[in-house]
C-alpha cells in the first residue's frame, strides 16, 4: 500500500521533477562541461582542461569584479537588514494603519530587481536627475552619480538597501512569535525598552536574522539586472559597477567566450557555497534557538 | 481508486511533455500555403526604425508570400542580443551588421556567403564599397551605406556663443581645443564646446592615421604604438582641462545614453564627433539644422586628416537561416530596388549602389543631402582604406571608453592608460 502511495506521489511530483532536470540540472551539467572547454557559441566546444580556471588567476578585470561584488554584498546586506529590523520593530509596536505601511514598505522589494526601477534609477541619479534637482533647491551642486566611478556603486547599494521590504516582513512575522510574557516579566523587573530589545527581542529573533542573512547574501552575490541596466550594460563607468555576474555575461555573450563564462559561473557557485557554509558554521555561536 | 489517480497523473505528465515539446519548435518555418516569415534585426534611432518599417511594408506589398518581422533596439544592447540568439540557434534571418563584428561572426561560420546565395546582384556597386564585406573569397556583408567619421557642429550653439564656424580645411587639434574652450567660456554654463574624442575607437584610428600608423594592420594586428595612444589620451586631458568638454560624469553618461538623450542631441554642445550618416538622426533629435565638418589634423591640412570611407553597416544573412532564398531576395531589395532606395535615402549612409545613389540624391532631405554632399566633397582628400578589425577587435569600443573614463577622472595617467589599453586590446585578439 505504502509503495503504491509513493509511486503516486512521484507521479504527482513529476511535472516539477521534469522541470528540475530539464531546466536546472541539465543546463548545470552542460555548463560544468563547458567550463573545461573553449566554446565561442557558434562552433563546437573544444576541450582545454583547466585553462579557463588558470586564466582567472591572472584576469585583472575578474579580480576587480570580485572586489566590486564583495563591496556590494558586505555593505548593502547589513545596511538593508538593519533598516528592515528597525522598521519591523517600529511597525510591530502597533502603529495605526500598519497593514498600509507594511504594504508600502514591501512594494520596493517587488519592484527592486525590475528593469523599470533600474531605468528610473538612471534618471534619478543622472546629471540632470531628480536627486540633483532636489540638491539644487537647497543650493548644493550635484554631479552625475551613476557616471562617476567613485559613486556609481553607491547608487546600486542604495537601490538594494531600498528593497528592505521582504526581510522586514519576515522580521515582522518573527516578532509576532516572541511570547509577550517575557516582556511583561522584564517590565516588572524594571527593564527599559532598549534593554528589552537587546535582552529579549534580539536573541529570540536570531534565527530569523540568520535566515534573512543567508538569503540576502546569496541574493546579493547574484545581483545582475540593476548593474546591467544602470550602467547601460557596460558595468561602467570604468568597471566600477562590474559585478561578477555582469562580467560573466560580458565574457559569455559580449565576447563569445562561453567556456570561460561557464567556469566563472561555477567559481561563483563555489564562492556562494563557501559563504553559506561559513554562515552556518558561525551561526552556532550566535543564533539562539529557544527549544 | 488510487490506480485511477495514478493513471490520471501519468496522463497529465505526458500531456505536459508533449505540449512543451511543441513549444520548443517555434523557430521552425511556419509554412502555410508557401508563406514564409523572415526575421530582420537592426539597431538605430526612431527615425531609422520608421524608414525601415516603411521599406518592409513596400517589400511585403511586392512579395505577399513573405512576411517580415522587425526586431530593433539601441546599439548597446543589440550585440548582446544578437550573440544570444545566434548561440541559441535562433538568429534572425537578415542581420544588420557592423564592421566591428563582421569577421567575428563570419569567421565562425555564422554568416552566409552572399556570393553563393544566388539572387543577389552587386554589379551596380562601386567596387571599393564591396571589398569591406569581402574576405576569404566570400561576401559576408553587403555594404548598406558609406559614411565617414566627422565633426558634427550645431550652428545655433555657435551663434549663441557668438563664435564663428571654423574653417575645417585648415584647423589643427590645437585650434579645435581653443575654439571649443572659447565656446564653453562664452556660453557661461549653458553648454560646452564639444563632446570628447575617445568615446569610440574611430577617433583614435584617425589620430593614428594622421601620424603614419593605424588602429589595425591589414594582417589583423594592432597597428598603433603606445606613444601615439599616450598622445591621444594627453589630448583628451587637454580638452578636459581647458573645459572644452563637459565634466567627466556628463561625458561618461553620454557613452551609454541613447542618441536622443546625449548632450549633443539636447543642444548643449556646439560640436561632437560622429559618423556622417548620423547627421540625420541627430538633426531629428535636436530639431536643429546641423553641419558636418572635417576632422582636425595635426598639420592643418584636411587632406592629411586620415579620413576614409567606411561601410556604415552591412546586410548579412544568417548561415542557419531556413529561408535563404527569401532572405537574399530581401537583401537584394534593400540594396538594389529603387522603391527601397527612395524610402531609405541616405539614413544608413550614402547608397553604395551607384544607380540608386544617382536616383535618390535629388530627393534627399536637407540632413541627408548635407551628409551626401560631405561624403562627395571629402572624396579627393581620402587616405588609404582602413583595414577591418580582426576577430576580437569588436571589443575595442568598450575598452577605449573605459580608458578614456579612467583618464578623464584622473585615475590613470595617459601613458599608463595607453599601455593598459594596448595590453587589453591585444589580449582580446584571437
Amino acid at each position: 500500500m505504502q509503495k503504491r502511495d509513493n509511486v503516486t506521489a512521484y507521479l504527482f511530483l513529476s511535472p516539477w521533477l521534469v522541470g528540475l532536470f530539464a531546466i536546472t540540472i541539465g543546463p548545470m551539467i552542460a555548463s560544468l562541461y563547458l567550463a573545461f572547454t573553449d566554446y565561442n557559441l557558434i562552433e563546437a566546444p573544444a576541450w582545454v582542461g583547466l585553462e579557463n580556471f588558470t586564466r582567472m588567476l591572472s584576469d585583472e578585470r575578474l579580480h576587480n569584479s570580485l572586489r566590486v561584488t564583495f563591496t556590494y554584498v558586505f555593505v548593502s546586506v547589513p545596511l538593508q537588514l538593519a533598516i528592515a529590523l528597525l522598521l519591523a520593530v517600529v511597525l510591530d509596536r502597533g502603529v495605526r494603519g500598519m497593514a498600509f505601511y507594511r504594504s508600502v514598505f514591501y512594494l520596493p522589494s517587488l519592484l527592486g530587481s525590475s528593469v523599470a526601477i533600474a531605468i528610473l534609477w538612471r534618471q534619478v541619479f543622472g546629471t540632470e536627475g531628480l536627486l540633483n534637482q532636489v540638491l539644487a533647491l537647497v543650493g548644493v551642486e550635484g554631479k552625475g552619480w551613476i557616471s562617476d566611478p567613485s559613486t556609481a556603486l553607491g547608487t546600486l547599494v542604495v537601490l538594494n538597501v531600498w528593497t528592505f521590504g521582504s526581510p522586514m516582513v519576515i522580521f515582522l512575522a518573527g516578532l509576532r512569535q516572541v511570547p509577550t510574557m517575557y516582556y511583561e516579566a522584564a517590565a516588572v523587573d524594571g527593564a527599559g525598552p532598549l534593554r528589552r530589545f537587546f535582552g529579549i527581542t534580539l536573541p529570540l529573533l536570531t534565527p530569523i536574522i540568520f535566515f534573512n542573512l543567508v538569503l540576502q547574501i546569496i541574493h546579493a552575490f547574484q545581483s545582475f539586472t540593476q548593474a546591467f541596466v544602470v550602467s547601460g550594460g557596460s558595468g561602467g563607468p570604468s568597471d566600477s559597477t562590474m559585478f561578477f555576474t555582469l562580467y560573466l555575461y560580458d565574457r559569455g555573450f559580449g565576447n563569445f567566450d562561453m567556456g570561460y563564462a561557464s567556469a566563472m559561473a561555477w567559481f561563483l557557485l563555489v564562492v556562494i557555497a563557501i559563504f553559506t557554509g561559513v554562515n552556518f558554521l558561525v551561526s552556532k555561536y550566535w543564533v539562539f534557538y529557544e527549544n | 481508486m488510487t490506480r485511477l489517480k495514478a493513471l490520471a497523473a501519468v496522463a497529465l505528465v505526458s500531456t505536459l511533455l508533449v505540449t512543451s515539446a511543441c513549444g520548443g519548435d517555434s523557430g521552425g518555418p511556419a509554412a502555410k500555403d508557401g508563406e514564409v516569415t523572415l526575421r530582420f534585426s537592426w539597431w538605430g534611432s526612431d527615425a531609422r526604425t520608421k524608414l525601415t518599417q516603411a521599406t518592409i511594408d513596400a517589400f511585403q506589398k511586392e512579395h505577399p508570400n513573405i512576411k517580415i518581422k522587425g526586431e530593433y533596439g539601441e546599439w548597446a544592447g543589440y550585440w548582446d542580443k544578437l550573440a544570444t540568439t545566434v548561440a541559441a540557434n535562433d538568429a534572425p534571418d537578415v542581420i544588420q551588421m557592423d564592421e566591428k563584428y563582421l569577421r567575428e561572426y563570419a569567421d565562425r561560420g555564422a554568416l552566409l556567403d552572399l556570393k553563393k546565395a544566388g539572387d543577389l546582384k552587386t554589379d551596380k556597386f562601386a567596387p571599393e564599397t564591396l571589398s569591406a564585406g569581402e574576405f576569404d573569397g566570400g561576401l559576408y556583408g553587403l555594404n548598406a551605406g558609406i559614411n565617414s567619421f566627422a565633426v558634427l557642429a550645431n550652428p545655433a550653439v555657435f551663434k549663441a556663443a557668438g563664435v564663428a564656424l571654423p574653417d575645417d580645411k585648415t584647423w589643427t587639434w590645437d585650434d579645435y581645443n581653443r575654439i571649443a574652450a572659447e565656446i564653453t567660456t562664452k556660453l557661461n554654463g549653458k553648454g560646452w564646446g564639444t563632446g570628447v574624442i575617445g568615446a569610440n575607437e574611430a577617433g583614435l584610428n584617425l589620430w593614428a592615421r594622421q601620424n603614419g600608423e593605424s588602429l589595425w594592420t591589414p594582417d589583423g594586428k594592432v597597428g598603433v604604438s603606445a606613444g601615439q595612444v599616450t598622445k591621444f589620451f594627453e589630448y583628451v586631458l587637454k580638452l578636459r582641462d581647458s573645459k572644452a568638454i563637459p565634466p567627466a560624469e556628463a561625458v561618461t553618461q553620454d557613452m551609454t545614453a541613447s542618441l536622443d538623450q546625449t548632450t549633443f542631441a539636447t543642444g548643449k554642445l556646439a560640436m561632437g564627433f560622429s559618423w556622417s550618416n548620423q547627421l540625420n538622426a541627430f538633426s531629428k533629435a535636436s530639431g536643429q539644422e546641423l553641419k558636418l565638418l572635417r576632422i582636425p589634423s595635426t598639420t592643418g591640412q584636411a587632406a592629411k586628416n586620415g579620413s576614409y570611407y567606411k561601410g556604415s553597416m552591412f546586410w548579412s544573412v544568417s548561415s542557419r537561416s531556413k529561408q535563404r532564398a527569401a532572405a537574399t531576395q530581401f537583401v537584394d531589395f534593400l540594396a538594389n530596388n529603387a522603391a527601397a532606395g527612395n524610402i531609405l535615402l541616405a539614413e544608413r549612409g550614402v547608397p553604395p549602389n551607384t544607380e540608386i545613389r544617382a536616383a535618390v540624391t535629388p530627393k534627399l532631405q536637407p540632413a541627408d543631402a548635407a551628409s551626401a554632399k560631405f561624403i562627395e566633397e571629402i572624396s579627393k582628400d581620402l587616405g588609404e582604406p582602413s583595414p577591418a578589425p580582426p576577430v576580437g577587435g569588436g571589443q575595442v569600443e568598450k575598452i577605449i571608453q573605459r580608458y578614456t573614463t579612467e583618464v578623464l577622472f584622473g585615475r590613470l595617467a595617459p601613458d599608463k592608460a595607453a599601455q593598459q589599453f594596448l595590453d587589453e586590446v591585444n589580449g582580446e585578439l584571437k
